[in-house]
This record gives structure tokens, C-alpha cells and sequence, in this order.
């Protein structure tokens, strides 16, 4: 069965203030694969993510999205206005109309349920990140976009953050599109590998990623070791072959 | 009921209840959105509107329209998707309408307006045509808020999270500028611009700390808002002093109140 295909991006250019940030992306995104965006600082991941959310339109190249496409989305970085009383079920609430059952059930899964009347100024860091996750999940949404979900989160958190993620995207089958930098954590869940550094490096499968040249350059050999020994121990589905690398040089 | 209207102080008291209630909702989108001191900003540039309606022989309402549609329009075409209105572009219009206005008003026949009135109006010297136009201002804004309550709320909260999931930013920015220009402009004669800064902002301020909702907050600051207008026209009556200024320290020391009493409960 084919997926079907959400998002085209063909050669994505962008600059600011004259300095190349992007050069040449291409990917696509189906649904019910999760991709993850790899990189160093610097690389254009959120530049990238901007992009496709529609908050950066100045770009040069072809991006074409499915018609009427549903974006839930959780920004790296969320300013808590304390000037503005705001509880966890009302920001849950905060684009689209849900239903109160189905608030309670995506912040149950998230694991958040007794937060639910809380206010949003009085959680810590990876409370808020959890709830703001369970949010992006509302209102069937076809693509998620998850921005560093787990920055500021403890490893066992985000090792669940990532069981989550993957949970969420089987049950509403929806894309996700997580950027990342702990790559060892993310990469036995994803589908598809886009490692960015201005250029796409290289992208496919997480275990033919992992060996290519440019990745190796960029993360060092370490990497992708604990990427193989990760994967090994965590899941046995993955084909080794690595059918689907696709490499992007001129 | 006409009769009745023919009462300088029920209109009064109408005008300033309608004022109120618009400007709740209106004062927490523009102090959520830290735009507090847009409505300052706008306030001062006004006085230079009243000078140019005054100088081209229109009403001073159209004036203060024209310059302060003007200034939102191209501060939402100047500013960049992630950079919000800069305190500094604020102050320097602030000063530069203010400074335009009074060398305007200086350059006017004598006695043609005081300063005193445009800054805080005259509650009391509403009339009929003033109260509907008030009315007809207070409708329509109201009838927006509910339109795009929801994305005002959103944008409010994170512009990046609004944009993302299919909300206009840019769009709603703009119509939520527009509307506080209307609200400025078409208060301002009654009101004075002074006067609508401080109830944009006083009332809110206190309702923040009551409040658990955004919808409470728009509520409680109404609540404020009604009970500094009547402190106001009260002491005004009684003391004799200027209504403006009264409901501004009415406002004020409501705020003063509320704080000592939350921080006695709180602690």
C-alpha cells in the first residue's frame, strides 16, 4: 500500500539578511511516517520547519502541500505570557474546538491527565512540553511538527516522548516531522532521515544514514555506533538494506 | 426614554458604561499581546490628528481616524512575522505625535480646543449624536471580538503555534490595530485619549490577578471598569473634580486595593 503523500518540497532555498541558510532541499512527507530532521546548530532545522508550517514564505523552490493540510505543532521554544490566565485543558482548546472527552484522552496518554486544570504559568519546563505535545495531536490534525520536543526533558522522558510520538502517529495516522539533535534516541522510531547541514547531507532509512560519509563527517564514528547498538537492542523490523538512501550531491 | 436621554448625565453615564464594557476585552487583547503601549502611542498621535482635522476644516474625529489608521497600517506592514511592535518605534511616534500636535494646535486661532480636552475629554458634555456614535463604535468592535475571539486568543498565546495551524497572523494583527484606531478615534472626543489608555490598561491589570481564564479576566476588567467609572462621576460630583482624572485614580486605586487584598489572602 502506498503512503500517501502529504508535503512535496523541491529545491527549498532561503536566505536572511544575505547569508545562505538553505540550499537545495528536497523531501517528501506520507502519511504515517515519521521523519526526523538531523543536524548541527546552525544546520536551517527550524529555518526548515518554518517552511513547511507556512510561518517563513520567502523562500525560493516548489513546496506543495496537500490541500486543506492540518498542522498540529509544537514550537522549540513557547514564551508562557504570564500576563494571560491560561489553563492546560483551555490552551489544549487554543486553534481549534475539541470536545472535553477528547482533551482528557490526549492528555491521558501523554501522561499529563492531572494537570488538566492547572495553569499553564505554574508547570516546569517538561510538564509544559508534554501538554503542548498532547496538543498538537488535537483536532486530526495530518501532520505533526515537533520542533525539539525534548529539549529540556530527562532521557527517560524522552525516550517515552519518543514511544509517544510513535504511538500518536499510528493511532491518528498522521505524519510527523520532529527535528532532533540527540540522534541515538530518535532513530529507531523514524521512518525516514533528513540530516541537514545548509544542504541535505544525505536522507533514507536510519541505518543507511548512519553510514554515510557525510554523517560520519558531521557526528563523528561514535554516533553512529550508538545508533546500530540502539536500534539492534530496541527493534528487529528495520531491513538492513537500506533500499531507500537517496543522496543529494552535485 | 427620550426624555430621559436629554439628561447630561444618563447619557454620560451610557457613554461611559459602553466604553467600558468595549474597552475590557479590547485592554486585555492589547495588554496579553504586551501592546499596552500601543494604545499610548496611538493616544498622543491623536492629538496631532485633532490639530490636522482642525487645520483642514474637517471634524477632528476624521483627523485623529486618518493619522491613527495611518500609524497601525504601517506598523503592521513594518514589522516582520517574528519581531513584535519595538518599544522604541512606539515611543518615538509617541513623542513626535504628541510634539506635531501641540505645534498644530499652536498654529490654531486661539481657544479653538484645549489640550485638557483632548487628553481627557469631557464625559459629562456628551451628546446624542456622540452617544450614537459610541454606540454604533461599541457594537461593531464587539461584534468582531466575537468573530475572531478565538484567534485573538491564539495569537495572543504563541503567533508561531496560530500561523502554523491555519490562523492569519498577519490578518488578524492587523484587524486587531485597526479596531483599537476606531476605538481610539471614536472614544477620544467623550473620553480624551488619556482616559482610554488608563481604562485599556488599569481595569485589566487588576482583573490579572483574579482571573483563571482569558474570558474571566475580559469579565472582571468590565467589572473594574464599571465600579472606577461610578468611583469616578461620584468623587467628581462630590469633590468637584474633573470626571477624566477621576475615574483614572478610581481606576487606580482599585488596583492598589485588589493587590493588598490578594497578597493578605495569598499570604
Amino acid at each position: 500500500m502506498a503512503a500517501e503523500l502529504l508535503l512535496r518540497a523541491r529545491n527549498i532555498s532561503y536566505s536572511s539578511s544575505q547569508k545562505l541558510i538553505l540550499d537545495r532541499v528536497s523531501f517528501d512527507l506520507y502519511r504515517g511516517q515519521i521523519t526526523t530532521i538531523i543536524g548541527p546548530n546552525g544546520a536551517g532545522k527550524s529555518t526548515l520547519t518554518s517552511i513547511v508550517n507556512g510561518l517563513i514564505d520567502n523562500y525560493s523552490g516548489e513546496l506543495e502541500r496537500l490541500p486543506g493540510l492540518r498542522i498540529g505543532y509544537l514550537p522549540q521554544k513557547v514564551y508562557v505570557n504570564t500576563l494571560m490566565p491560561l489553563s492546560v485543558e483551555r490552551i489544549l482548546q487554543l486553534t481549534r474546538s475539541v470536545s472535553g472527552s477528547e482533551v482528557d484522552a490526549a492528555l491521558a496518554q501523554a501522561e499529563v491527565g492531572y494537570l488538566k486544570n492547572r495553569q499553564v504559568q505554574s508547570l516546569s519546563e517538561g510538564e509544559l512540553k508534554r501538554v503542548l505535545l498532547a496538543r498538537t495531536t488535537l483536532g486530526k490534525p495530518d501532520l505533526i511538527v515537533l520542533d525539539e520536543p525534548t529539549a529540556g526533558v530527562d532521557v527517560t522522558g524522552e525516550i517515552k516522548m519518543y514511544e509517544l510520538i510513535s504511538e500518536f502517529r499510528t493511532q491518528q495516522n498522521c505524519a510527523v516531522l520532529l527535528v532532533s539533535h540527540d540522534l541515538h534516541l530518535v532513530m529507531s522510531k523514524t521512518d525516514q532521515v533528513l540530516c541537514l547541514n545548509q544542504h541535505l547531507c544525505c536522507s533514507g532509512r536510519p541505518e543507511s544514514v548512519s553510514q554515510h560519509p557525510e554523517y560520519l563527517a558531521l557526528f563523528g564514528a561514535q554516533a553512529a555506533d550508538s545508533i546500530a547498538v540502539y536500534s539492534h537492542r530496541h527493534d528487529h523490523v528495520h531491513d538492513v538494506s537500506g533500499q531507500h538512501q537517496d543522496h543529494h550531491h552535485d | 426614554m427620550t426624555e430621559l436621554l436629554d439628561d447630561f448625565l444618563v447619557r454620560s453615564i451610557i457613554a461611559g458604561l459602553l466604553m467600558v464594557s468595549i474597552a475590557a476585552p479590547m485592554g486585555c487583547l492589547m495588554v496579553w499581546q504586551r501592546l499596552a503601549f500601543l494604545s499610548d502611542t496611538l493616544g498622543h498621535a491623536a492629538v496631532m490628528g485633532v490639530g490636522l482635522g482642525l487645520l483642514l476644516q474637517l471634524p477632528p474625529m476624521f483627523g485623529v481616524l486618518g493619522v491613527v489608521v495611518l500609524i497601525v497600517v504601517s506598523l503592521s506592514q513594518a514589522t516582520s512575522f517574528n519581531n513584535a511592535l519595538s518599544e522604541t518605534t512606539l515611543a518615538i511616534i509617541s513623542h513626535t505625535g504628541l510634539a506635531a500636535g501641540l505645534i498644530l494646535l499652536g498654529i490654531l486661532p486661539a481657544n479653538t480646543v484645549s489640550l485638557e480636552a483632548i487628553l481627557f475629554g469631557d464625559l459629562l458634555a456628551v451628546t446624542l449624536t456622540d452617544l450614537g456614535m459610541i454606540l454604533v463604535t461599541t457594537l461593531v468592535l464587539a461584534v468582531l471580538l466575537l468573530q475572531h475571539w478565538r484567534s485573538f486568543v491564539a495569537v495572543s498565546v504563541s503567533r508561531e503555534i496560530a500561523q502554523a495551524e491555519g490562523i492569519a497572523v498577519r490578518k488578524v494583527q492587523l484587524l486587531m490595530y485597526l479596531m483599537i484606531a476606531m476605538l481610539v478615534a471614536v472614544m477620544m472626543k467623550v473620553m480624551g485619549v488619556l482616559l482610554i489608555a488608563a481604562m485599556l490598561v488599569i481595569p485589566t491589570s487588576s482583573a490579572r490577578v483574579l482571573s483563571s481564564s482569558p474570558e474571566r479576566m475580559v469579565m472582571f476588567s468590565a467589572l473594574f471598569g464599571f465600579a472606577a467609572l461610578g468611583g469616578g462621576i461620584f468623587s467628581s460630583f462630590q469633590f468637584d473634580w474633573q470626571t477624566g482624572p477621576s475615574i483614572v485614580l478610581s481606576a487606580t486605586t482599585l488596583l492598589l486595593i485588589t493587590l493588598l487584598i490578594v497578597r493578605r489572602v495569598g499570604s
